[in-house]
């Protein structure tokens, strides 16, 4: 898989410190407010694999192509499919690229 | 659940324009939008928990983002951000709106009239190798930039025919990424013709072209260069994008190919109340019919900014002020005379910025440029519909007669049916048939938008029952 | 393919959905010249949005008290057998895959009440001869483990199951104009008459302007409309509209193979050849209203959020898995429903030559109705199996119809 050539722009902006969100079992370093697509992105530009088994990535980031949907779980709520680029990250969230088993 | 006397949908610059209106008249309102904060696509804020000082500082941003402070500052709007609508059905006298968190939850409102501010989303363009990762709209880097402070690449091509291009090749360098070319698919002598017959015209609100051609030259300062009559032709590489191939034969690396081949209205909560839709000119879609105060086909329900047709932020502003005038008119928070004064001014700045849109429009047309889809390009995202099966569809219920529209091909072969409901693939579809029905676009009927207007998790809805 | 100004057929059919376009397919092999005439497109009506099930286990009515409910009860059991073997064949028939899976269906009970009422039905139906059979919950947890473990049981079927409705009218439409039928879609009967000889004349609407139709024979299919287009004739048919929702989850793996009823609850759930999970079940939506008030037909029925919750509920009470998947999309159907709630198929007493078929049910039912319509017309006589959908039950509301 390649790797992902994201940059988070550093000139004139602060962030809050990263907090640890866990993605497909492993923890990932995010700005509190940071969407969880980018924190998907900041690891790979791959979202999902589609039914041929292709890599698929982000395309609209604006809620609408829904090609960044990720089941996204928060604290002990349900699994929930969502849009990443309009979920912000949070401590603890849990995030998977495919369907977690129940 | 709470009533409101006016719902607006959207908090972009005709939202946020109806909104300061409409308070003015000393009604109430809330308004909904899927972004945690004001602004809409275009004035994307960084999340709250950001410091960047900085932001969007420059000249064309500067009315909406005065606009931005002055609505967003307000304590009497209620801001529901986070949220989409998933339908707007008749309620009484008003509206029902159920709405669902992007996170999650579930929630209705009532309001006696309703405002879809809904913006527009950039067209979605079938080439080959579309569906690699790191094959984006420009919107997603734009608002990547804009709101989350990060370049999604290391080396970004822009292609399409959008003008927006340089803009945002410009933010990409300003935010400290390169810009590997920003590849224009029209030939310059084409665009120049075209500017130059609607030049007399848009001249009238002048700010827009100063802008333009002080990109160009930054763009040339930071040495990005500006191709024209690059057509690209097909994205390649293996697990993500690695370039982008042009009608010439060229080939450019990159790790981001970005398009921007214009932008269609988000016009599905119109549609799905029943409201009059026609085909958008130039790049598709569908944009809300609507009268002279911006009122839409249904009684109670109003439109502005690029639901109504994509103009720009300035003309959303303006239509977000008339028809936030309109809705107090109807309300009787407006009298008559107070109505027509105030509307003069609005109603001539939207006038006055008409020549400069339909130069842009003319000069950004993508439908002499679009790249073509192989027949195993797919089409739909969602489902992975094909080119190929797409046009299959077609020629199957062409058989059959000539009166079909997108529906009848997404029944045959899934196009449209999976999570984005079809935003992606409809245009396209409705191209395909118009051309094999041998038809105007505006002659072929779209999908049917349906509830809920966003895929909604069914554990949400069964809180809702509870 | 533009049609003359003035043309003759053997039968008008009106109406593009499953009826109109299997009639049309068993009419034109028996060598029928018949004219097909669709408003919209194929299948654009209550075919192509029901939810595909195809159910054969008896409803709850059938099951009452009285010399009626019981003979009723006894030929929509033979009928239903009819119809399995209908399904069955019906790909072969039509020489193309129609996703048909009839892999069995549960219909299940929550309650020890429920479960006596499904044992009563089994019995019934086995001395039927539908071959139902009653699961407890550990047979039906065993048979169906994403089902909820709190449920009580099931009446089984294997013959149930479902269909793909989005290709069935194409395909059956596609075999009728290979045997000669005209299919004509955005075209719309604008007037009906009967002349002095007994035949009738219609007028179509088309794409290519208007088109006189004169036939012997005409055939309304056009569900909830019929009323409206039997109008024409000032006939009375009694069928009522019923807006119906559907609705359609993500794509998952497979986890359903059956389709799934509740004998106490309006619920069908099955999961498509594509995974994605379908629930409906007869729960209504809302028709649209003109300005001033009256319903809209012309327009799609409004999805009622509260129905859809409620039918969501009880589609997740039976199988927990459903909370996990994400709505896609609701729709709207307007089916029928007839002042007896039996469907209406056959000839039209007032109006020799014309005919009537429509009434909810007709997914399940349609191919078979449409085969046995197709007897009736060819044969001049209906069969056994069609009487309890006669329209000569409701002749007494044509007594003051004035024809030709």
């Amino acid at each position: 898989m390649k790797e992902a050539g994201v940059k988070r722009v550093e000139q004139g902006v602060t962030r809050p410190a990263p907090v640890a969100v866990e993605l497909d079992g492993a923890p990932v370093m995010a700005h509190p407010g940071e969407t969880v697509a980018v924190a998907v992105l900041s690891t790979a530009p791959r979202f999902r694999d589609d039914r041929s088994g292709q890599a698929r990535g982000m395309f609209c980031n604006m809620g609408t192509c829904s090609e960044c949907t990720v089941w996204v779980a928060r604290g002990d709520a349900p699994w929930r499919r969502l849009r990443g680029c309009l979920v912000p990250v949070e401590p603890g969230l849990r995030i998977r690229t495919e369907r977690p088993e129940a | 659940m709470s009533t409101y006397d006016i719902a607006i949908v959207g908090g972009g610059p005709a939202g946020l324009a109806a909104a300061e209106r409409t308070l003015a008249a000393g009604l109430s309102i809330c308004v909904i939008d899927e972004q945690q904060r004001p602004g809409g696509q275009i004035l994307r804020q960084p999340p709250a928990t950001f410091s960047v000082p900085g932001w969007l500082g420059g000249a064309p941003y500067r009315k909406g983002r005065a606009l931005l402070d002055r609505v967003s500052g307000d304590a009497r709007l209620q801001w529901l951000g986070g949220r989409s609508v998933l339908g707007v059905m008749p309620d009484g006298e008003g509206f029902a709106l159920t709405l669902s968190g992007t996170a999650g939850g579930i929630e209705q409102v009532r309001a006696r009239r309703v405002l879809v501010a809904g913006g527009c989303y950039d067209m979605p363009v079938a080439l080959p190798g579309w569906t690699l990762p790191g094959v984006m709209s420009a919107g997603a880097v734009q608002t990547l930039i804009k709101a989350q402070q990060v370049l999604p690449g290391q080396r970004i091509v822009l292609f399409g025919t959008h003008p927006l291009m340089i803009v945002l090749a410009q933010q990409i360098v300003e935010a400290g990424g390169e810009v590997a070319a920003v590849c224009f698919a029209q030939p310059f002598a084409a665009m120049a013709r075209t500017a130059l017959a609607h030049l007399p015209r848009a001249l009238r609100t002048p700010g827009p072209l100063l802008a333009a051609a002080a990109g160009i030259m930054a763009l040339r300062r930071a040495g990005v260069p500006v191709r024209y009559g690059a057509q690209a032709l097909r994205c390649e590489g293996t697990d993500a994008v690695e370039r982008i191939v042009f009608s010439n034969g060229e080939s450019i690396a990159c790790d981001v190919a970005a398009m921007c081949y214009g932008f269609l209205p988000q016009a599905d909560l119109i549609r799905q109340i029943g409201a009059e839709v026609r085909w958008s000119d130039p790049a598709g879609g569908w944009e809300a019919v609507h009268d002279e105060a911006m009122r839409a086909t249904v009684l109670g329900l109003y439109v502005a900014g690029e639901t109504t047709g994509v103009a720009g932020s300035d003309a959303a502003m303006a239509e977000g002020a008339l028809a936030g005038l309109a809705i107090a008119q109807d309300a009787g928070a407006l009298s008559d005379g107070e109505a027509a004064a105030a509307i003069r001014k609005p109603r001539a700045e939207r006038q006055a910025m008409q020549g400069f849109i339909d130069l842009l429009r003319s000069v950004a047309d993508p439908r002499p440029w679009l790249p073509q889809p192989e027949p195993e390009t797919l089409l739909c995202r969602c489902e992975d519909i094909s080119a190929g099966t797409v046009d299959r569809a077609i020629a199957d219920a062409l058989e059959v007669g000539p009166s079909f529209g997108a529906s009848a091909i997404k029944l045959r072969c899934r196009a449209g049916m999976g999570l984005c409901q079809g935003r992606t693939c409809e245009h396209a579809l409705v191209r395909r048939i118009a051309s094999a029905r041998g038809c105007r676009e505006a002659e072929v009927t779209g999908f049917r938008p349906r509830f809920p207007a966003r895929a909604v998790s069914v554990a949400d809805l069964l809180e809702g029952a509870a | 393919m533009s049609m003359p100004t003035t043309t003759h057929c053997d039968i008008l059919i009106v109406g593009g959905g499953l009826v109109g376009c299997a009639t049309a397919w068993h009419l034109s092999r028996l060598g029928f010249k018949v004219l097909l005439a669709e408003r919209g497109h194929l299948n654009s009506g209550a075919s192509g949005q029901n939810a595909g099930s195809l159910h054969f286990q008896i409803e709850r009515r059938f099951l009452e008290q009285g010399e009626k409910a019981a003979a009723d009860g006894a030929r929509i059991v033979s009928l239903n057998r009819l119809a399995i073997e209908e399904w069955k064949g019906i790909e072969n028939m039509l020489g193309r895959p129609l996703d048909v899976a009839m892999h069995g269906g549960l219909m299940v009970a929550e309650t020890e009440a429920e479960m006596d009422l499904l044992a009563f039905k089994v019995a019934r139906e086995n001395e039927l001869g539908l071959q139902t059979r009653v699961l407890s919950g550990t047979q039906l947890h065993h048979k169906a483990s994403a089902l909820s473990p709190n449920l009580a049981g099931a009446a089984w079927l294997e013959d149930e199951g479902h269909a793909n409705p989005r290709t069935l009218v194409d395909a059956f439409a596609d075999g009728a104009r290979g045997q000669g039928a005209v299919v004509q879609t955005g075209t719309a009967l604008a007037g009906l008459s009967m002349q002095r000889d007994r035949t009738y004349r219609a007028t179509l609407h088309g794409p290519d302007g208007e088109i006189t139709v004169n036939t012997p024979r005409v055939l309304l299919a056009a569900g909830h409309w019929v009323p409206r287009l039997a109008g024409l004739l000032g006939l009375n048919v009694p069928l009522y509209p019923a807006p119906l929702m559907m609705s359609v989850t993500d794509r998952t793996e497979p986890v359903l193979p059956f389709l799934i009823q509740h004998v106490g609850r309006r619920l069908s759930m099955k999961q498509t050849e594509d995974g994605n999970l379908l629930i409906g079940g007869g729960w209504p939506s809302r028709l649209a209203k003109r300005a001033d008030g009256t319903p809209d037909l012309d327009r799609p029925a409004i999805v009622e959020p509260a129905n859809l919750r409620a039918n969501l509920d009880v589609g997740a009470r039976v199988m927990p898995g459903l909370a996990e998947r994400s709505l896609l999309r609701t729709w709207t159907g307007t089916t029928c429903i007839s002042a007896d709630q039996l469907p209406i198929v056959g000839e039209v007493a007032a109006a020799p030559g014309l005919f009537v078929a429509a009434g909810g049910s007709l997914f399940t039912l349609g191919p078979v109705l449409a085969r046995l319509l197709a007897r009736t017309i060819a044969e001049g006589a209906a069969p056994e199996e069609l009487t309890m959908f006669t329209p000569r039950r409701f002749a007494h509301l044509d007594a003051f119809a004035v024809l030709p």
